[in-house]
């Protein structure tokens, strides 16, 4: 290595050097964090901060950054800092840095100075061409620090000289009147000039080269898996928070106090899940669409689930590959990918007229059903697949029939797959509303006495097909129905209901609920049968 | 193996072929399960043709299957299964088709009632893609796809430049680089992610997202691709990441081991054996992301204007009108007629795109596979 004799003589330094890399990296990520509060508003750019307004002083920590970076590339070219960099930078960085150059050049030239026509254009592809010099041709240590913390520098002068302040705005110009204010502009400039130096400042700390890459490449998908699994959380956590009161709403706890089942009343009451939307219903609830959920799923589970298992048993075990098989497998990835306002499309133009041409409860089971089909033969696909061939040939090595491997070796082995996948295949649908809008939806404020009761509605007639049920045959509502009729509603929703953001967020929370719960047991029992599998 | 071998070698074509495995299919069942076997097959595809014919009289048919497999059942229980089992099988294709059939033929007056005449020849449905007005109330009643194309392209590019990156760098952390205790976190809260409803999405954005998004970039009333195109991005976010996971966990670890043994960081590693060699099954979760975004009902509906036209000028984002999906969920409460046939035209742009984008995906993780030597 070229760079093994000065190895020793700048060793004392690379701890240190190594530290000011780790801060640069550390700033990055409070200047992310910080720009994140500033774009939802938690943290106000006008308002100044120990007497420091806060466009300034993001103005500065932004422009230390970028001095830090660009100072670290320098050290090392000028080998004051131990380094192993690639002789360039690499394609990705090059086209990357050069591209956000030629945005900044060409915004600077036609808003900031103002030049009119095409005459961005040459100030543009000078800043691109000069980013793409600057990237590409010297050694990586350069190229990889200098556009990117001169870029960060840039923003950052930009807000201390107050050229982009708080009062900040450019209209674009569109015949739709749109304009970027700078309560959007400065934190997102921020957000990324931040991301940028953060992933230069990991380069750095990693000394470059290959090892270089790996840290600053790591970073960012580091902070884009904790970006997901935050944005998750803080979906979740926001509605609970913002629906529970809705939910809580009259709820009491003490005995006696629930509603009778059988012969014993319920030690709780929480009357939003209990009662109907009647008009005497003294806090009004949502029973009704949950119930009606709940038949929905029944309905879809019943329709879907020995259809799909079966096929997947003759796909698996029975059929030899070939064309069939092959035509089975396009129509079920077809099928899993078609949108779900096509099987509503589907319902409306198929079922419903066949089930006495209204909308009703069972042309939205088995709209549900259709959708629920092809998850569920995917994944009892893939369990049955996953059974090892040891079990069918110690079986058949018995002299037992191929029926009966299947029904007494296969399917026992293969079930906690398929239950798994069929729990969450009913979490996703039990979410779903494009369906069921064109095939089931009823009112949405139904009382409590109106809501739907299929065991006790089936009727033997004497004329053909002999057997009715008007439950099944009507229209009801459901969970995710009901909150799309309240966004609809909106202002309108004030004669029905005291407080109609509680009750929305307090329905799109108890949607949450039912459907998480479905998930959260699919997820549960994977893990269940998983580590009963490891210990066997 | 065998199978291939025998068919070239009897040399009297797949039909002769089949006949001759029927017929000795026939001689080696006992008669008794045959009859059964027939019974059941005849009646269910009356029951079905009842039913296709809304027949009142369908559960006669149908309850004559249910006896008859109830009776095969307990007498020929092998060979009951296998034909429930295949005619299980032959559903899943039979809806597929239903569909087809049912959504085309819904949407064939409004087809021949935009047909415009080109050089002549009138060429029906043309007009739905050549003028850009939609007037379902006021004459001329015209029905025009165009802005809804517009509204769907927009969003799906936007949802696209969110969901790919993103999720194709959180499948490489899940498959290739997270420790096992932070996989088992982050794997589920993927899954758990697709499965919040998407009217919950559309719920939060339409209340949070859209009044935000309206106040910072002063725009006259809310709604805007961009933002509708971020939230579905975030919505086909787990299907990316879950099929780009599977393609990348099946490079064989030989491979990958074979590189890091030549001194490679990890990092390098991923970007010039592992990302390479699973290129094409990515490109194919790439393109089942695209798929799902194309068909997000639900947070469109409610995020958009649900006013049928195009945006001035047409890369105007922060402006939203409607997409072919947002059409449906929008207008089914008042359409009938021509206006619920235009909505159907709808449906079946969206049905032909999304099945052809999944067979390409299909196709492109088979030839991956095959490329692997992976078993297909």
């Amino acid at each position: 290595m070229a760079g093994a004799t000065r190895t020793n003589l700048v060793k004392g330094d690379t701890s240190e050097a190594n530290a000011v890399a780790a801060v640069a990296v550390a700033v990055a990520a409070l200047l992310f964090a910080l720009s994140l509060a500033a774009l939802f508003e938690l943290v106000t750019i006008s308002d100044p901060v120990g007497g420091v307004p806060v466009v300034t002083l993001l103005g500065l920590i932004l422009a230390a950054l970028g001095g830090a970076v660009i100072t670290f590339g320098v050290g090392s070219f000028l080998s004051y800092v131990e380094t192993q960099p690639s002789p360039s930078a690499g394609l990705v960085a090059t086209t990357a840095l050069s591209g956000v150059w030629f945005t900044v050049g060409g915004l600077v030239a036609s808003q900031t100075l103002g030049l009119g026509g095409l005459t961005w254009l040459p100030v543009a592809l000078l800043a691109g061409g000069g980013a793409f010099a600057l990237t590409a041709l010297p050694r990586e240590d350069i190229g990889s620090t200098l556009p990117a913390g001169a870029l960060t520098l840039l923003t950052g002068l930009v807000f201390i000289t107050g050229t982009i302040g708080p009062a900040w705005v450019w209209e674009l110009g569109f015949q739709q009147q749109a304009s970027f204010t700078a309560e959007f502009v400065i934190p997102t400039a921020t957000l990324f000039a931040a991301l940028l130096s953060g992933w230069a400042a990991a380069k750095a700390y990693g000394g470059f080269g290959a090892r270089g890459r790996h840290m600053g490449a790591y970073v960012l998908i580091y902070l884009n898996a904790s970006s997901i699994v935050g944005v998750l959380f803080v979906l979740v956590a926001f509605t609970a928070m913002k629906g529970i009161p809705g939910l809580l709403n009259g709820a009491r706890v003490g005995l006696g106090v629930g509603p009778a089942v059988g012969p014993v009343a319920l030690p709780v009451s929480v009357p939003f899940v209990m009662n109907g939307a009647g008009l005497f219903a003294e806090v009004k609830g949502v029973l009704p669409a949950i119930v009606g959920t709940i038949w929905l799923v029944v309905g879809a589970v019943l329709f879907a689930v020995p259809l799909g298992v079966g096929a997947a048993i003759f796909l698996t075990e029975y059929a030899e590959r070939g064309r069939l098989t092959q035509v089975v497998e396009v129509a079920t990835n077809g099928l899993w990918s078609t949108p779900s306002i096509v099987f509503g499309l589907f319902g409306f133009a198929f079922l419903v007229p066949r089930f006495g041409g209204n909308k009703s409860l069972i042309s939205g089971m088995l709209t549900l059903g259709f959708m629920l089909l092809p998850l569920v033969l995917i994944t009892s696909r893939e369990a049955i697949i996953a059974v090892p061939d040891e079990y069918r040939d110690a079986s058949a090595a018995l002299g037992v029939s191929r029926w009966q491997t299947i029904r007494s070796v296969v399917i026992p082995a293969a079930l906690p797959g398929v239950v798994t996948g069929i729990i969450l295949g009913v979490g996703r649908i039990a979410g779903e509303t494009a369906p069921i809008l064109l095939t089931m939806t009823g009112g949405t404020f139904i009382s409590g006495g109106q809501t739907v009761d299929v065991i006790g509605g089936f009727r033997f007639t004497t004329s053909p097909p002999f057997v009715a049920n008007p439950e099944l045959l009507e229209a009801t509502t459901a969970l995710p129905f009901q909150l799309f009729a309240l966004i609809k509603a909106g202002v309108g929703l004030g004669d029905n209901v005291a407080s109609p953001e509680q009750f929305q967020w307090a329905t799109a929370l108890m949607l949450l609920v039912v459907v998480l719960s479905f998930y959260a047991i699919g997820i549960g029992a994977r893990y269940y049968f998983r580590r009963r599998l490891n210990h066997e | 193996m065998t199978r291939t071998s025998n068919e070239t070698g009897a040399g009297t074509g797949p039909l002769a072929q089949r006949r001759r495995r029927f017929r000795d299919f026939v001689d080696e069942t006992d008669p008794g399960a045959l009859a059964t076997v027939g019974v059941m097959a005849v009646s269910l595809l009356s029951a079905l043709a009842g039913f296709l014919a809304v027949s009142p009289l369908t559960i006669i048919p149908f309850a004559v299957f249910l006896v008859s497999a109830g009776y095969g059942w307990l007498r020929h229980q092998g060979l009951t299964a296998r034909v429930l089992t295949f005619s299980m099988m032959v559903s899943t294709v039979l809806i597929l088709l239903l569909i087809t059939v049912f959504i085309f033929v819904e949407s064939i007056p409004v087809i021949r009632y935009e047909s415009a005449t080109v050089f002549g020849v009138s060429i029906p449905g043309l007009r739905l893609f050549t003028q850009t007005q939609w007037d379902a109330v006021s004459p001329p009643i015209r029905y025009s796809m165009v802005p809804m194309i517009h509204g769907t392209v927009m969003v799906t590019a936007i949802a696209t430049a969110v969901a790919a990156p993103l999720g194709v760098a959180a499948a490489l952390f899940l498959s290739e680089i997270a420790p096992p205790t932070v996989r088992e976190v982050v794997k589920p809260g993927v899954e758990i992610l697709a499965g919040i409803p998407s009217i919950v999405y559309g719920f939060i954005g339409f209340t949070i997202l859209s009044p935000w998004a309206a106040d910072q970039f002063q725009t006259v009333g809310q709604g805007s691709y961009l933002f509708v195109g971020i939230v579905v991005g975030l919505m086909a976010l787990p299907t990316v990441v879950s099929v780009a996971e599977d393609a990348l966990s099946s490079v064989p670890e030989s491979m990958k081991s074979g590189s890091l043994a030549m001194g490679t960081t990890d990092w390098q590693t991923m970007t010039s054996i592992t990302l390479p060699a699973a290129f094409s099954g990515v490109s194919a979760a790439v393109l089942l992301g695209v798929g799902r975004a194309i068909g997000e009902t639900m947070a469109a509906t409610v995020m958009l204007r649900g006013v049928p036209q195009l945006t001035k000028p047409l890369y105007n984002a922060f402006y939203g009108q409607a997409t072919l999906t947002s059409l449906i969920a929008n207008n089914y409460g008042e359409a009938d007629g021509l206006q619920m046939d235009a909505l159907f035209v709808a449906g079946v742009i969206l049905f032909i795109t999304v099945l052809l984008i999944s067979i390409g995906a299909q196709y492109i993780e088979w030839r991956m596979h095959r490329k692997l030597g992976g078993d297909v």
